[in-house]
């Protein structure tokens, strides 16, 4: 971690707990006011759990319950979402979404999902026929569907990445590394107490998704229990993407807690196949089973048969934070509540899907309840607006020459199969949060993300890191604490 | 006695049967030229391998450069090489062909660099 | 943005372009333009610094760098230019290049373009290998590069899987730096490299060879801890039951090379999916007219010298095609489950013609047998063929019966 200390004494108006989308857009949404504001993160990179880890869909709200948080802030979410990315400078495609059916049953729950999405003001939802699908989406299977043209796709690490740094940019200080193991309340005051340091504040909030429920029990609320529930994906070659210019989900089923095995496009031309549902013990088991990859490969078949297994470029694993068990199954409401018993507590348990499209307006109910209690004055310095590292492919060749002639690290190609460039990959490790992780950077500029993983451009990358943080062999870290990628010098 | 051996000289590794009579060969087949039986005659004796390795370079444009071992060296010297090799330090440039350690421990070998190392441009 | 002409560009300045730039120019083509991403020419060659290269070529055996010297060297003294530092990052179906350096971007408009951009390895996500995804997973050319390019050390006590020549090779390079190698693992009941790397990188350092044994789980959350190996069916199916698991922080990958055609696909380049190269007729004239491929980007060869021969013939055809004269190849080469793939895959049935080749699968003392209809034109006897290997039979000029496709089948003895 570079620049980022803190001593004993340093006291904070709010600390929020965990850096996913929701904790993100919290302490972006609260650097709008003149507050102190840390973040204390377990992982070494903001983005590290949830949510990175899933389709990467902005969800229109049709799959959630009518008067529910989750229907509200879905659609509420999505709809603010244009103004948004343009302000964090974040990728993100209205793709519209079709779910497709076979059987007259299956239309039948078409028709109830449209009629859950009409109540809760999902815009133009349709019921549409093979023809249609042939017109938008002529490789996806299906006899019917339906059809939500305001579902969008994004980049859940750059979303988040946009809100953290425009956080960061606006005063908000970031501790990385820092996992909370004990918090405390004295005299109006938390002293939080992580694997670092410890840190005091007047005010917590809660966003550690699949640690929330362990947070919110050492905020004195230890009723919830969170049941992890693993998913996994496999990401495909570009290769494929033109065949995808949507996502294509099935009919969920209502007892499995999830959205069924779907396709969907990335906003980078890939496309994603999954995810799988599986209940699990612990919260920090990414890895990806045998069986799971075979259920993908036969469910992601059924809607987009052209995907074959020269495509594979890698998997992943996401879980989800449910506070549903397996027997139970389907969604419980996300929870947000201030309680008397933590009345300078903000505790959010159960974000899972759709936590994404939902954080904003998640942050926005957050600061109503503080300011049921405290009103905070505005950051009249506040600037909303973030710069994204600016991509060298996807240019035309004019400006790929004015890029370069700007600055001539734009015309050297570090990674050959996403074409990123020196400027790129130096900016990345030159960001806003400090983050130096090998991970850290891939997931910034997208180095390593491509068909040969890193095959032709690690060994550069590790150089750069080096390099820019001073670091020697042993020091490149891949992602978390330990996970070294060297063990030093041959010579 | 019957022992299978793999040639190593060129990439046809050729597997070789050979006949072994008190430690000579007396009969041999598979090989596609006759480098097989002198490599089988070798083995049996004392075999003999080259190895490659790097040297660290300061000042240069790389830093390392790579070596090898001008002849084949007896097998089980191959870490004593290492170990010597191992505690060279150059300062760039570096051309390819110059001998970088003479006649490596008295082994009638010589370690060279193959590769040429220039100065690293300030 | 600048625009200029050349009769040639060579895409690539490895052992491939550069052998296909110095023939040019043996031939009296003097327009050459070879075009390298890397700092250096010379290609993975650089990397590679065990010798045994060059027998076939130059009659004796260098060092990956000693053999791309004598062809830099080669370059050098022809005078042929080329510029380093510059990755193409466009190739149009009617031969216009676009390329970007710190200088800018250039774009050269072609009379022939030759492709010899190499390959790439494949990796553990096209593997899907089960588990966790801790550091310290290296394909084994990632790993060559940070020790003999970087000075970088990757790890202790390693695994590696699959028996490539390039794992092997590591395998012995590890092992002389002082890592501890655990074990190679191969899938398939043979080992995939040559039989003289298993013996000279494996069994003199006495480093076990497990043939049908793979890696079904990766162990560890920040830095690897194990692996979970398990045997193979003949189906190569994990036999359940079997799973053994080896403590090492360090995986080695040597799972297999993939031709890397991104740029090819720009240019409308047709791939056949055996080899993931180009189709080429037997000029190494691509399915897009000017655009020649040879080397590994056209299919994976075991020896550079082969990859040298390839481009240099590949050079003499670019020569004719500046000419005007290469004959059209409407006659197909055609396989049987015997065969993995040929190069090339069209010919014209007008010259003698050497098709390269693999077998599927390894086979004991074996015939190649070239068919046309039911005439025999051309066999050849082996006495062991495998996958390992590249093979070639010649066709002669004249026995052709007709101008059907023409069938390669290997056949036990």
């Amino acid at each position: 971690m570079k620049g980022v200390t803190v001593t004993m004494d340093e006291m904070f108006d709010v600390l929020i707990i965990g850096s996913g989308v929701v904790g993100s857009a919290v302490a972006r949404e609260l650097s709008r006011y003149s507050l102190k504001i840390g973040v204390l993160e377990k992982e070494p990179d903001v983005c590290c759990g949830t949510s990175a880890r899933n389709s990467g869909v902005l969800h229109a709200g049709f799959n959630n319950k009518p008067g529910s948080l989750m229907a509200r802030f879905c659609v509420e979410g999505n709809r603010g979402f244009d103004e948004v990315a343009r302000e964090l400078d974040i990728p993100y495609k209205r793709t519209g979404k079709l779910v497709v059916g076979f059987t007259p049953t299956d239309r039948e729950r078409l028709l109830a999902m449209k009629e859950t999405g009409d109540k809760n003001g999902v815009p133009g939802l349709e019921i549409v026929d093979r023809n249609r699908i042939n017109k938008l989406a002529p490789a996806v299977r299906g006899e019917f569907a339906l059809w939500s043209p305001s579902t969008a796709i994004l980049d859940p690490f750059q979303y988040t990445l946009g809100l953290a740094e425009n956080a960061a940019l606006n005063g908000v200080r970031f501790f990385f590394n820092n996992e909370v193991t004990g918090l405390e309340f004295s005299d109006g005051i938390y002293h939080a107490k992580t694997t670092k340091a410890t840190y005091r504040s007047r005010w917590v909030v809660n966003c550690a998704g699949l640690g929330s429920a362990k947070i919110s029990a050492m905020l004195g609320m230890g009723e919830y229990t969170i049941h992890p529930c693993r998913g996994e994906y496999f990401v495909l070659d570009p290769k494929i993407g033109p065949l995808l210019p949507l996502p294509a989900y099935p009919i969920p089923n209502p007892a499995e807690g999830g959205l069924g095995i779907h396709v969907t496009p990335t906003v980078d031309g890939n496309v994603l196949i999954g995810p799988s549902s599986e209940y699990i013990d612990g919260d920090d088991d990414y890895s990806c089973t045998q069986q799971a990859m075979d259920l993908l490969i036969k469910g992601g078949s059924k809607i987009l048969p052209a995907i074959k297994r020269e495509h594979f470029i890698r998997n992943f694993a996401g879980i989800r934070p449910k506070l549903t068990s397996e027997s139970e199954g389907g969604f419980r409401d996300f929870v947000i509540e201030r309680r008397p018993e933590a009345p300078h507590a903000v505790n959010l348990v159960g974000i899972e899907s759709p936590g994404l499209t939902a954080a904003l307006p998640i942050a926005g109910e957050v600061i109503r309840l503080m300011q049921q209690v405290e009103t905070f004055s505005p950051n009249h310095g506040f600037n909303p607006v973030r710069k994204g590292i600016t991509p060298f492919r996807n240019k035309t060749p004019e400006q790929q020459a004015e890029l370069i002639k700007e600055n001539p690290d734009y015309g050297e190609i570090v990674c050959r199969c996403e074409t990123i460039t020196k400027a790129e990959v130096l900016a990345a490790i030159r960001n806003p949060l400090g983050v130096d992780t090998v991970t850290g950077i891939k997931y910034r500029c997208r180095t390593m993300m491509g068909r040969c993983q890193g095959g032709y451009c690690q060994t550069r990358v590790a150089e750069l890191i080096m390099q820019e943080s001073h670091k020697t062999p042993e020091e490149v870290l891949y992602s978390r604490e330990g996970s070294y990628q060297f063990t030093g010098t041959v010579r | 006695m019957l022992r299978e051996f793999t040639c190593i000289c060129c990439p046809n590794g050729c597997t070789m049967e050979a006949v072994v009579e008190d430690g000579v060969l007396t009969k041999i087949a598979g090989n596609l030229c006759k480098r097989g039986r002198t490599y089988v005659e070798q083995e049996l004796i004392a075999p003999t391998r080259t190895i490659s390795t790097s040297v660290r370079v300061d000042d240069g444009e790389l830093p390392l450069v790579s070596v090898r071992l001008t002849a084949p060296i007896p097998r089980e010297r191959i870490f004593d090489a290492m170990a010597e090799i191992r505690k060279q330090r150059l300062t760039a440039p570096v051309v390819t062909g110059q001998v970088i350690i003479k006649d490596v421990l008295g082994m009638q070998s010589d370690v060279i660099a193959t590769k040429t190392v220039r100065k690293a441009e300030p | 943005m600048e625009m200029i002409r050349k009769r040639v560009v060579i895409i690539g300045g490895g052992p491939g372009g550069l052998a296909a730039a110095c023939e040019l120019h043996r031939k009296g083509i003097r327009d050459i333009l070879v075009l390298e991403r890397e700092h250096q020419l010379g290609g993975i060659l650089r990397q590679c610094i065990h010798d045994g290269f060059g027998l076939t070529r130059f009659g004796q055996t260098l060092s990956g760098p000693e053999y791309a010297d004598r062809f830099i060297d080669e370059v050098k003294k022809l005078g042929i230019e080329c510029i380093t530092d510059t990755t193409v990052i466009d190739i149009t179906p009617d031969r216009v290049i676009t390329s970007a350096s710190a200088s800018g971007l250039l774009q050269i408009s072609a009379d022939a373009i030759v492709l010899t951009m190499g390959c790439r390895e494949r990796t553990r996500g096209a593997l899907s290998i089960p588990g966790n995804r801790p550091a310290g997973v290296y394909t084994a050319g990632v790993a060559q590069a940070y020790i003999n390019l970087k000075n970088i050390m990757v790890g202790r006590k390693a695994v590696i899987l699959g028996s490539g020549d390039i794992g092997m090779i590591m395998a012995r390079r590890l092992t002389l730096e002082g890592v501890k190698v655990v074990a190679v693992f191969e899938i398939m009941p043979y080992p995939s490299g040559l039989p003289r790397n298993v013996e000279q990188c494996l069994n003199d350092y006495g480093i076990p060879l497990y043939l049908s044994h793979t890696v079904t789980s990766i162990n560890g959350k920040s830095r690897l801890e194990s692996v979970t190996v398990s045997e193979v069916d003949a189906s190569l199916k994990p036999i359940p039951g079997t799973e053994k698991e080896y403590e090492c922080d360090t995986l080695i990958l040597s799972v297999g090379l993939i031709p890397e055609n991104e740029l090819s696909l720009k240019a409308g380049i047709e791939l056949d999916p055996r080899t993931r190269g180009p189709v080429v007729d037997e000029d190494y004239q691509t399915t897009t007219p000017g655009i020649f491929a040879a080397g590994n980007v056209l299919h994976v060869h075991d020896l550079v010298d082969f990859v040298s021969l390839e481009a240099e013939n590949l050079a003499r055809a670019v020569v004719a095609y500046l000419d005007g004269s290469l004959p059209s190849c409407g006659i197909t080469i055609e396989t049987d489950s015997s065969i993995g793939y040929t190069v090339p895959q069209h010919i014209s049935g007008e010259k003698d013609i050497t098709l390269s080749l693999r077998v599927r699968r390894p086979m004991k003392p074996c015939t190649l047998e070239l068919w046309q209809d039911s005439k025999l034109l051309a066999t050849k006897t082996l006495r062991k063929a495998i996958p390992a290997e590249m093979e070639q039979i010649t066709l002669p000029v004249g026995q052709l019966v007709n101008t059907n496709s023409v069938k390669v089948v290997a056949r036990n003895a």
